[in-house]
């Protein structure tokens, strides 16, 4: 016989414990129900997160320690982007063009790939600043923080351009 | 009266009959019935599981409103509480009190807003009264202001936003944005793709 054979023989008959056993999932079902209300009224749906920035030559409290690396600054205006760096570099990102509605695109990709060029010949670099035209909108000012930060530039300055 | 078992019970006359009084029935049906809550407490425990996961211990630091849509960024880190500067197309808000209208910062030349100066001065004077028997308050204080401005508004509107709140010690500006997840991330690259 197979090893999980019954033991069979003239003993005493004892009466078998049942093996099924009923487990009672109500008191699981009362917690779970419990934990589902409490984490729907709390959830938070939308997703907020925040770019730090520091307006230019206003004491910022972001101490930043003196270290041999450039000035860089992305210039945002109506042509594009303009990288420049205190080694003399000035770089042209133009215009991905328009959208229908007449909003300006500005070639982010572009940005990001110079950027990212720029830090891997510099990786001690951390700081930017970011010059926006006064008619540029909110939303362009903070993709280009975003691409500052994505490429590693985490120390971004904020100011106005002319 | 007396204590019946539940089921059915057919009329006297019912009852006498062959085909009508359940005769032909052997056994009687069982009257609990065992309901299989397995797969509804599957589906729970997914729920918590996924709520959970959603979960932000920070809570609603900025309060969502129609006139106000935030822009999308990758690199975010995680909001906290500060006070905040609402900028909507027509007008500027500091905690839920209006300071300014974005029409009549157009016409003013000057680059700080008052309004808006005394008001984060009253917010840094609450945090000082707050945290004045800390010893490291000066160590601990930030400066930072969290901006919440709509995609549309000009840079010449959130510059004068940035000079106040520097003008009132708030050196440190937290640009609020929505964060674009991976999935978003992925389409939006591929409708790039496809133009």
């Amino acid at each position: 016989m197979g090893g999980g054979a019954m033991p069979q023989g003239g003993g005493p008959k004892r009466k078998r414990r049942a093996l099924d056993a009923n487990v009672n999932v109500v008191p699981a079902i009362d917690l779970l129900s419990c934990c589902i209300s409490f984490l729907l009224f709390t959830a938070v749906w939308t997703q907020i997160s925040r770019l730090q920035a520091a307006p230019m030559g206003t004491g910022s409290a972001v101490e930043t320690l003196p270290t041999k690396s450039l000035t860089v600054t992305v210039m945002i205006g109506e042509r594009g982007y303009v990288l420049a760096t205190s080694a003399g570099a000035q770089i042209e990102i133009p215009l991905a063009g328009r959208s229908s509605d007449g909003a300006i695109l500005y070639d982010l990709k572009g940005l990001t790939d110079r950027l990212k060029k720029l830090k891997a010949e510099f990786p001690d670099q951390a700081a930017i600043t970011v010059a926006a035209e006064d008619a540029v909108l909110y939303a362009d000012l903070v993709h280009t923080i975003d691409a500052c930060v994505g490429a590693g530039l985490a120390n971004v300055s904020v100011m106005g351009a002319g | 009266m007396p204590i019946v078992q539940p089921g059915k019970r057919p009329a006297k006359r019912f009852a006498a009959s062959k085909v009508l009084g359940g005769k032909f029935v052997h056994g009687r049906r069982e009257t609990n019935v065992d309901l299989n809550v397995v797969p509804m407490v599957d589906m729970m425990t997914m729920l918590v599981i996924f709520l959970l996961q959603q979960f932000s211990a920070t809570g609603e630091v900025l309060y969502m409103t129609k006139d106000i849509k935030l822009p999308d960024a990758r690199h975010g880190q995680q909001i906290e509480v500060m006070p905040v500067v609402a900028i909507s197309s027509s007008q500027v808000v500091v905690s839920g009190q209006k300071v300014a209208e974005v029409s009549e910062l157009e016409k003013d030349p000057s680059q700080i807003i008052a309004p808006l100066v005394e008001k984060l001065r009253d917010e840094k004077k609450r945090w000082d009264f707050i945290h004045q028997n800390d010893r490291d308050r000066e160590k601990n204080w930030k400066g930072e202001v969290n901006v919440q401005a709509d995609v549309k508004v000009p840079f010449r509107v959130v510059r004068r936003v940035m000079a106040s709140a520097a003008e009132a010690g708030y050196g440190n500006v937290n640009f609020a944005t929505v964060e674009e997840s991976s999935a978003v991330a992925a389409a939006a690259a591929a409708s790039r793709a496809v133009r």
